[in-house]
């Protein structure tokens, strides 16, 4: 095969050396006994075979990049199952959309690899961890790959045991475990409603495939109910894996995985799952303009809720968590306006920042002997400039500051709100903008500005396996929004490549108000944690409820648990219950008994005393005689 | 077709029972010779079904390696007298599954039982005897035979459990393997009374003076004969599938049960019960299916929703396990109710899956129950801090018995999903979210049992054994096979769906 050849035909390989290097790494492990010579070398080869296949699979993302460009979309698929008339198949679509979250997740997953190698150095399970990773990788890249719901799902539900399997990687930690399973768990009830929404379009067209089903769509080939009810039911999916509002609360604990898992996770995989099946579903969400406006009403309320959470939340990587799921409401919200190229847009930028942010806490906690409280830390930018160097541009992208990425694209989903929603959207919006400046300037400012407050901190800069995918992030944080921004006519940059004539657009009073609030949250953010002209403490006394709600996060988790534990378990309890004591000790054994019983009432008719016999004959015969009699006559 | 392909369903049916009949005069004390004996034996037979799987013509579909004997002559004015009782073998595409799964846990069950110390010359004796029958009742296409080896594979059951199962005593819940195996016995007897007084009057009513399937496939029963009987074979076969509220002995039992036979008893013996439905209710009283499918829907509903809480709500690990195989055949029963081919497919489909998978459970519960001594989920903690293997195990049984795609579950379970919205939606959704909540209370379990910090009184476990990991791992390899390349068995199950639902278009 050469070169040339290589293209979007050959673009199902990538999510295939994910998969090839989990089972690989696997059977390694596996294939020889602790202490022996090879076993010795096993985690470094595991590493390398996972890098191995993410990095190759990062360059022929380029190379299927090359042929989108030269030579349009193309699919493709083999067969899987047949039943009756009905044709399952695995295939494979290739357009700009997908070919955006190739290159981010090879990217950002290769990043995340190579950065683990130093944090996770020396870990008795180094060589678990790749092997999880590529599967997850794997399984991401299907996913944005599939051209038909089925292997959509598919991936998706492996995104979710990836997901499990690394939240879960420090299994000993009770925290660990519970955290696996509450993010399993929670998406996977949101995956019921995806599951329904797949069965009820493939009932209306008798296909999975995305195409066909777009195209009896738009055909008018499937009622309007039907419409509506798969797409609520597909953006009930969409919330579970984007964690949206009130599916959110599986994302902040899964901060107990390794901290490269949370970057991996927060960025590129898994949480923009979400976004990426609704942008892809978009024909069918246009067709149901009553679904779409839930969609921006969720993502508003996500964007905004969150955000406040993160306010208050002390430790380092919470904070982050929240602000993801308050960026991907804003990627919602613009869904929900219908503008997908500034949600992925934003997706990207989030993406690349927020990687950014969680590898440079990593690299806190490396130096820091995994602390996360940022309240121990402070004036870190002495001792570990680089890492704080980025951090600061990672969280001036996601605060909108210009001229970073985070801006360029938050302006774009404002502008896409404006323009199709109702006023409200836009003013609430506004206020979730500064809230976010102020969040990221806060964690931003106390970890590494200000004086050093713990004196047990003996921080020092990180390796260059750390430090180096830090630099190379910040500067695609930094250059990403120049890139995607379409300056002139023959440029189309990000819009134009995403929608055909598509453009992103300035609107200055938009624009500046948007950077006003966002510089204005950062100066407060700096008023209030660096120079401590207003005391964040009396703040939080002074309004002590409002502080209590937050930190407690609004008490959904623990409305959850209630649920959970007094009504749910209860109810299950009581069935089991039921089953033994009603079905079992009643409904069984008494019908044992009550044979025992009439069995034993029943020997006294066998006396074997002849008068007996011949008193119930003649009675018999009586009777009888009788009924006879009442017939007849 | 060779001489070998017309006697291998007799070989497979006779070779355990020759076996049983050959380890009676091994000495007893011999248990080395009787433990290798009966696992080459479980191995020829295992080789042999995957020989029939392969070797299926599925693009000819209907009844293959067929062959008949005659038995007994009834006398009387009838046309087929001569051949009133016969021996007569075949599969189709539903049965052929149902033989493979039967000797890949056939085999799989003797290696766990290697360490059986207590009578194992008995154990292994009885163990056959059920699996001959199991077979016996999978490959017989004679009423009379196909009811011969019902009963052949009951009595075994009670005395392996009666003698090597283990009893539930918590303080506030008792249940002796007495119980269970008199119970288990009872309702299984009774079910076949039911399933007696059918097959008798289907015998009485088609007048051909023969048992043979075969030939009554030829006969159209009337509605009414078939309105009247076709429940009493729904229900009696129902009780061994599990069938709501008919239920209960199967948990008990399955937890009285040793390892092995629990992994019989759920993994194979339940199927048989859906395996009747279909062969005898189904394809004889088509017109009885059709009228009577919506009572088998609302109670399979009830048995995949009633099934999976009742499992969340336990304490016994074992337990657990017992209602999550009462929540999957109810998916089963509601495959089959479906009458649709995706929905049939899949319900055979997830009789297969199932019977690996809960194999594989039952494994694994039973290895942590070999070293801990204790079934109480209250007990564990971390364990997979010590048992590794036997975690991934377990991790995999969850995952498809949750129904991830990857794992046969997913497959069966999508399958039946989409018959069920072809035809009940409403029952669908419900299905749906009855698998969701089967992954609440089986990634609970994981979460307690398996993960967190490990509990001190479990520091000196030790990890599978290499025997272990070899019989879990041939079921962790079906559960992948399944899940990943589904069609060289879909092709196979497709065939006897089609022929069998050509049977109800043609009586409807």
């Amino acid at each position: 095969m050469s070169l040339e050849t290589i293209g979007i035909s050959s673009a199902w390989v990538i999510p295939a050396l994910g998969a090839a290097a989990f089972f690989f790494i696997v059977f390694f492990i596996r294939a020889f006994t602790p202490g022996s010579a090879v076993a010795k070398h096993v985690p470094s080869l595991s590493a390398a075979t996972s890098i191995l296949a993410i990095g190759l699979g990062f360059l022929l993302f380029w190379f299927v990049l090359a042929d989108l460009l030269n030579s349009g979309p193309g699919s493709f698929s083999i067969h899987w199952l047949t039943l009756g008339d009905t044709r399952l198949s695995w295939g494979i679509l290739v357009d700009n959309l997908s070919v955006v979250m190739l290159g981010l997740v090879t990217f950002v997953a290769l990043l995340v690899q190579i950065y683990s190698l130093g944090y996770m150095k020396g870990h008795p399970r180094f060589a678990w961890y790749f092997a999880v990773h590529s599967l997850f990788a794997a399984a991401m890249l299907a996913l944005v790959l599939a051209d038909n719901l089925l292997f959509l799902y598919i991936s998706w539900e492996l995104v979710g045991l990836g997901s499990y399997l690394l939240i879960g990687f420090f299994y000993e930690k009770r925290s660990a475990a519970e955290a696996a399973k509450k993010a399993f768990v929670t998406t996977r009830i949101g995956d019921v409603g995806l599951l329904i929404g797949i069965i009820l379009l493939f009932k209306a067209t008798g296909t999975f495939e995305l195409s066909a089903i777009f195209h009896a769509a738009e055909a008018g080939g499937i009622s309007q109910t039907t419409l509506n009810a798969s797409a609520i039911l597909l953006f009930i999916g969409a919330m579970g894996k984007s964690a949206q509002f009130p599916f959110h609360v599986w994302l902040p604990d899964a901060m107990e995985g390794p901290t490269p898992v949370s970057a991996l996770i927060h960025a590129a995989t898994m949480v923009a799952a979400g976004v990426y099946l609704v942008a892809r579903m978009m024909p069918i969400f246009e067709l149901a303009p009553t679904v779409l406006l839930i969609v921006a009403v969720i993502g508003l309320i996500t964007f905004v809720f969150a955000a406040t959470i993160a306010l208050v939340m002390t430790d380092i990587k919470r904070v982050l968590a929240y602000s993801t799921i308050s960026h991907l409401g804003l990627m919602m919200l613009s869904l929900g306006a219908g503008s997908v190229a500034a949600a992925i847009f934003h997706l990207v930028a989030h993406g690349v920042s927020k990687a950014l942010l969680f590898l440079g806490s990593g690299s806190v906690m490396h130096a820091t002997e995994d602390r996360t409280h940022i309240w121990d830390m402070g004036g870190l930018h002495k001792v570990m400039p680089i890492t704080a160097f980025t951090f600061l541009i990672g969280a001036a992208s996601l605060a909108g500051i210009p001229p970073l990425a985070g801006f360029f694209s938050k302006d774009e989903v404002l502008l896409g709100v404006l323009d199709h929603r109702n006023p409200i959207f836009i003013v609430v919006a506004l206020a979730g903008v500064a809230l976010s400046a102020l969040y990221m300037a806060r964690v931003a400012f106390v970890v590494f500005l200000g004086k050093k407050r713990n004196p047990a901190v003996h921080a020092h800069e990180s390796p260059p396996t750390m430090t180096v995918p830090l630099i190379l992030l910040a500067v695609l944080a930094v250059s990403v929004g120049f890139i995607a921004f379409n300056w002139t006519d023959t440029y189309h940059g990000f819009a134009g490549f995403l929608e055909d004539g598509g453009k992103f657009h300035l609107t200055i009073w938009l624009t500046v108000l948007s950077a006003i609030l966002a510089i204005a949250g950062v100066a407060v953010g700096w008023l209030v944690y660096v120079r401590g002209t207003v005391s964040h403490e009396r703040i939080a006394t002074r309004f002590a409820t409002i502080h209590r709600i937050l930190v407690n996060k609004y008490y959904i988790d623990e409305l959850y648990q209630w649920v959970i534990d007094r009504v749910v378990l209860v109810f299950a309890r009581f069935i089991a219950l039921f089953d033994r004591v009603v079905i079992n000790d009643t409904g069984v054994d008494g019908s044992g008994l009550t044979v025992k019983l009439s069995a034993w009432r029943l020997r006294y008719l066998q006396s074997g005393l002849l008068y007996t016999y011949g008193i119930f004959m003649s009675v018999g015969v009586t009777v009888l005689a009788l009924i006879w009699w009442v017939v007849l006559a | 077709m060779t001489m070998f392909d017309s006697y291998i369903l007799f070989i497979i049916t006779a070779l355990p029972l020759v076996g049983a009949a050959v380890m009676l005069f091994i000495p007893a004390h011999r248990q080395d010779i009787i433990r290798w004996f009966s696992a080459a034996v479980a191995l020829v037979v295992m080789a042999f079904t995957f020989y029939v799987f392969a070797a299926y013509d599925h693009e000819a579909g209907g009844f293959q390696f067929m062959r008949a004997w005659n038995w007994l002559e009834l006398p009387g004015p009838w046309t087929l007298g001569s051949q009133g009782i016969q021996l007569g073998l075949g599969v189709d595409g539903i049965s052929v599954p149902m033989v493979m799964l039967t000797g890949i846990v056939m085999f799989t069950g003797v290696l766990i039982s290697w360490k059986i110390v207590d009578r194992a010359k008995e154990f292994f004796i009885l163990y056959f005897l059920l699996l001959g029958g199991v077979f016996g009742v999978f490959v017989a296409l004679d009423l009379f035979f196909l009811f011969f080896f019902y009963e052949l594979s009951v009595v075994p059951m009670y005395l392996l459990i009666a003698v090597w199962g283990s009893s539930t005593d918590f303080k506030t819940f008792l249940r002796t393997k007495e119980y269970s195996a008199m119970k288990l016995m009872l309702y299984l007897v009774a079910g076949s009374v039911l399933i007696w007084i059918a097959l008798v009057a289907i015998f009485a009513e088609a007048g051909l003076g023969t048992f043979s399937i075969l030939a009554l496939q030829e006969i159209d029963f009337s509605r009414n004969f078939q309105l009247i009987f076709f429940p009493l074979l729904m229900i009696g076969f129902g009780i061994l599938a599990g069938l709501w509220p008919f239920h209960t002995w199967s948990p008990d039992g399955h937890v009285a049960a040793p390892t092995a036979v629990s992994m019989v008893h759920a993994g194979v013996l339940m199927k048989l019960g859906a395996y009747g439905i279909l062969r005898v209710g189904v394809f004889l009283m088509p017109e009885g299916a059709d009228r009577w499918m919506p009572l088998l829907i609302g109670l399979g509903i009830v048995n995949v929703l009633y099934g999976a809480f009742s499992a969340m709500g336990q304490r016994d690990l074992k337990y657990v396990i017992g209602y999550s195989s009462v929540s999957h055949m109810g998916l089963v029963l509601l495959g089959i109710a479906t009458l649709h081919p995706l929905g049939l497919g899949g319900a055979v489909l997830q009789m297969f899956s199932h019977g690996v998978m809960t194999a594989l459970f039952f494994a694994v519960v039973g290895a942590v129950y070999d070293r801990t001594h204790t079934r109480d989920i209250a007990m564990f903690s971390g364990l997979a801090k010590r048992m590794v293997v036997v975690a991934a195990f377990f991790v995999v049984a969850g995952l498809a018995s949750l129904g991830l795609p990857g794992t046969s579950g997913f497959v069966a379970e999508l399958l039946i999903f989409l018959g069920l919205f072809q035809t009940y939606p409403i029952v669908g959704v419900l299905a749906v979210i009855g698998a969701a909540i089967t992954a609440v209370y089986i990634l609970r379990l994981l979460a307690k049992v398996f993960f967190g910090p490990l509990d001190e009184r479990w520091k000196d476990q030790t990890d599978a054994s290499p025997i272990e990991k070899f019989s879990a791992g041939i079921l962790v390899v079906f559960i992948l096979l399944v899940g990943l390349f589904p069609f060289p068995f879909m092709r196979v199950i497709d065939s006897g769906v089609t022929t069998l639902l050509a049977r109800i278009t043609g009586a409807g």
